[in-house]
């Protein structure tokens, strides 16, 4: 075993040294993922491309030998947010030392390739610190494709994004090569249809939970109560104020962050948030923030700037944060995935969190790009038990300050929805007339009062029927409505003839929409013109607004709602009859 | 239309292609070839002969040095059509990484420039070697400095200070506080440097951007006493009333009598050029 010891002054050889050792010692490759955390203290003070030749050597030394469940969510991050050519190359090679290949690890192959086919540039693994100068040289887009031939089968769910960069003719002579070999190894697969698809299909569960968990020791936030804060309009608050009284979903950045697929698109994933909490009322009572690593630089100015741009709301709820001492407290509360030369980041991972109503931890969503939804749930998860951390603390001085939040988050999803899907013209009531008959019918027992009034509504159904061929001159529709209805009575009159209520109903559910779709002002006006004098006693008397062209939509409506009713009715009585025999 | 534009496409390509490999050609002069060069970037990933034709010159030492460089700028100018320059990208910064320790100075400097605007670790490894060793620099202090600054996330600061502390030259140290501009525990410095009368124009004119920068309510301070001092320099006191009335707290600059008298003396005695900066706000803040 080598006997390196390693610390933040270690020098690049000796971590190199260290890495290659504990690699090649049996038993003690776990102790490579200590090595991936990005506050590691031997990434203190180094500069971000120092950190990328490091992390990416560990990854390299992953690769020789069986990769653990354990040490999947740091390739994963990789290939999921990763935009240095060295580190995205490192870890596709390294996932194909993982022994159980995945569908589920596909996706995060291919974003890689999309993401960085475009700085495919040579890379190294030959030894420490090498940069590639050789064309021959290996890149990102090659260790990539080489991997997606790895997975073979397990790959089919990415075939056709594959095939579309294979054909894009954008790759390099020898990039394309190894794209014909993924393509093959898959359409072999595809040949042979002999993958388990049933248990290989998701991440291991120890991967996923790893990468969001719900925090069960919830460490309470005492020793940063009153760590100062300035927010986005340079506002001074303390972590108590901001954090106290209600869950909070936080989001770390920094402005400098160089690689899009993480602060940038945190931040644009935290405005997305707060749409989300506000679709369902509960942007006044869940409150968010992001707050920077680097408050040095990230003056109110910036955060305030940095948020509008990617559409953060920006209130006393919700805050872009710069913690204007002890962040190393901060970072320690957190226990922060990042690193830092002088003041400035060299590394740091995706991180979310969820704060409970006493501004604890009580979940974490770290390294994978995290769902808005799970967040916002996890969140309102936590809001039972803040209410009553609430009333038992009693309303806080800037509580009393804020407008008056909403009694009920339903209130608000009821009544978007109330609007979105109340009936706003005759098609839409007949509509739902007709979706209730379909749907209802069916399921209420048959009364024998019903008969009857079916038979009167299929009468009124007829009438108008006629009165929309008469005023529409097209008579094919009320005259199949008439025989479907002759049909249906004939089936009821006689058992034997019971086969013909089906066509009956096929026939004025024909008719009917032939009635229906037929809404040409032209029928209405030659019913003003010949009966002048109805249409007016009718408006007197009802004291409505009834005109012809709306009493002809009426009609087409009735007709369309009678056509689905009849179905309805006719399935229902069926199964009236069925059971009775039964009995 | 689109016919039109399809021929049009054809021809351009095909003069490209004319032009490329003549500009490959050993017959033309290193005049005609550079000029040909310049205008062949969209034939070099036609294919992949081209490109490697072009990259052939771009290695060949035997190669007139102009027409060399020219070969380098055709393919940064291919690099800008990121998608069309895809195949190529790989074999680019290969060849760019060994021309970065080519002989000849001009090449370096060119090929270490184009890779430090990539970000390129390679790159940057060797730029900061050579600041901490000279002895194994592959350009000039200052060039180099420069080339750093393209990503805050190189470990630059720390070499930077040193050279401002020890300055191999005057321009060194100036590129050093440049790059410094972005480092926010740099501020006490660039303070210090702004109300040093002894230091140099330039380097107080780089220290009043930096602070503007690092500590906005710094400078305003710093700026409110280098105007209120008649004896500092006419240039550096408009530098400051320029950070003043464009950042400063206007309700605040309207109630400073000693500020507002000290200005009133500037647009009286200062040269016409610096006149009219005072004037312009008087006239804003003594309405």
């Amino acid at each position: 075993m080598h006997a390196l010891h390693l610390s933040a002054t270690s020098s690049e050889e000796e971590f190199a040294g260290y890495v290659d050792a504990i690699a090649a010692a049996p038993g003690c490759r776990g102790r490579l993922l200590d090595l991936l955390r990005e506050d590691h203290p031997v990434y203190d003070q180094r500069g971000g491309a120092t950190v990328s030749r490091m992390r990416g050597w560990v990854l390299v030394a992953l690769a020789r030998g069986p990769v653990s469940d354990a040490a999947l969510p740091f390739l994963l991050e990789e290939l999921d947010t990763g935009v240095d050519p060295y580190l995205v190359a490192a870890a596709a090679r390294a996932l194909r030392s993982y022994p159980h290949p995945r569908p589920a690890l596909a996706p995060f192959v291919m974003r890689a390739l999309e993401q960085i086919r475009y700085r495919d540039d040579p890379v190294s693994f030959d030894e420490y610190g090498a940069y590639a100068t050789s064309t021959s040289a290996t890149g990102p887009v090659r260790e990539i494709l080489e991997t997606l031939a790895w997975l073979g089968p397990h790959a089919r769910g990415v075939l056709a994004k594959l095939q579309s960069v294979a054909r894009s003719r954008g790759l390099a002579k020898q990039a394309t090569a190894a794209a014909d070999r993924a393509l093959d190894a898959i359409h072999t697969a595809i040949g042979n249809e002999s993958v388990d698809t049933d248990s290989c299909c998701e991440l291991p569960r120890s991967v996923i939970s790893a990468c969001s968990w719900p925090r069960t020791d919830r460490r309470d936030a005492n020793a940063i109560e009153s760590l100062p804060f300035e927010d986005h309009d340079g506002t001074a608050v303390t972590f108590e104020a901001v954090f106290r009284g209600h869950p909070t979903i936080v989001v770390f950045f920094y402005t400098r962050c160089d690689n899009p697929l993480k602060c940038s698109l945190t931040v644009t994933k935290l405005a997305r948030v707060q749409r989300l909490l506000a679709e369902r009322g509960l942007a006044d009572r869940i409150h968010t923030a992001a707050i920077t690593y680097d408050p040095g630089f990230d003056s109110a100015k910036r955060l305030a700037a940095y948020g509008r741009d990617r559409a953060v709301r920006m209130d006393g709820r919700h805050r872009m944060l710069r913690a204007t001492a002890d962040v190393n407290a901060l970072r320690a509360h957190f226990r922060l995935g990042v690193n830092f030369i002088e003041s400035l980041v060299n590394r740091h991972r995706v991180e979310a969190y969820v704060l409970d109503a006493q501004g604890r931890l009580a979940a974490s969503f770290e390294r994978l790009l995290w769902d808005e939804s799970a967040i916002v749930e996890r969140a309102y998860e936590l809001l039972t038990e803040s209410t009553e951390d609430i009333h038992a603390a009693g309303p806080r001085a800037d509580d009393r300050a804020l407008p008056p939040r909403s009694d009920s988050p339903a209130v608000g999803v009821l009544a978007s929805a109330g609007v979105a899907f109340f009936p706003k013209c005759a098609v839409c009531w007949a509509t739902y007339v007709s979706m209730f008959g379909v749907a209802g019918l069916e399921r209420i027992p048959f009364p024998a009062w019903l008969e009857p009034v079916l038979a009167i509504v299929m009468a009124i159904n007829l009438a108008f029927a006629w009165l929309r061929g008469w005023a529409t001159g097209r008579m094919h529709g009320p005259l199949l409505v008439s025989a479907g209805a002759a049909a249906i009575l004939a089936s009821r009159a006689a058992p034997a003839w019971e086969r013909l209520g089906l066509s009956g109903v096929g026939l004025v559910l024909v008719g009917s929409m032939m009635c229906a779709v037929d809404s040409r002002r032209r029928g209405a006006e030659r019913v003003l013109a010949t009966h002048p004098g109805w249409i007016d006693r009718t408006r007197q008397k009802a004291g409505l607004r009834v005109t012809p062209v709306s009493l002809n939509r009426l009609a087409g409506s009735w007709n369309l709602a009678i056509s689905c009713l009849t179905t309805s009715v006719r399935r229902s009585t069926r199964r009236r009859s069925a059971a009775g025999e039964a009995r | 239309m689109t016919k039109k534009r399809k021929a049009a496409k054809a021809s351009r390509k095909k003069t490209s292609r004319t032009r490329l490999s003549a500009a490959l050609s050993a017959k033309q002069t290193p005049k005609q070839r550079v000029a040909m060069l310049a205008q062949a970037p969209l034939a070099v990933c036609e294919s992949d002969t081209n490109m490697q034709a072009v990259l052939g010159v771009l290695r060949n030492t035997a190669e007139p040095t102009e027409v060399r460089l020219a070969a380098m700028d055709t393919m940064a100018t291919a690099a800008f059509s990121v998608v069309a320059f895809e195949p190529c990208r790989n074999d680019y910064i290969a060849a760019l990484r060994e021309m970065s320790q080519d002989p000849s100075p001009e090449i370096r400097e060119s090929a270490l420039g184009l890779l430090a605007g990539e970000k390129d670790g390679f790159a940057q490894k060797k730029l900061l070697e050579g600041l901490k060793s000279p002895e194994k620099a592959l350009v000039r202090p200052e060039k180099a400095l420069q080339l750093l600054g393209y990503d805050v996330h190189a470990e630059s600061y720390a070499v930077a200070r040193d050279i401002v502390e020890n300055p191999p030259s005057d321009t060194a140290r100036r590129e050093a506080l440049r790059l410094l501009s972005a480092d926010a525990r740099s501020a006490p410095l660039f303070e210090k440097l702004l109300r040093d009368k002894n230091e140099k124009r330039e380097i107080r004119q780089i220290s009043a951007s930096a602070l503007q920068a690092l500590n906005p309510t710094k400078l305003q301070d710093h700026a409110r006493a280098l105007l209120l001092d008649d004896s500092d320099y006419d240039d550096i006191r408009a530098t400051s009333l320029e950070a003043i009335e464009q950042f400063g707290d206007p309700a605040h600059v309207a109630k400073d009598s000693d500020l507002l008298q000290s200005v009133e003396r500037l647009s009286t005695t200062a040269p016409p050029k610096y006149k009219k900066g005072a004037k312009h706000f008087l006239s804003k803040y003594t309405r």
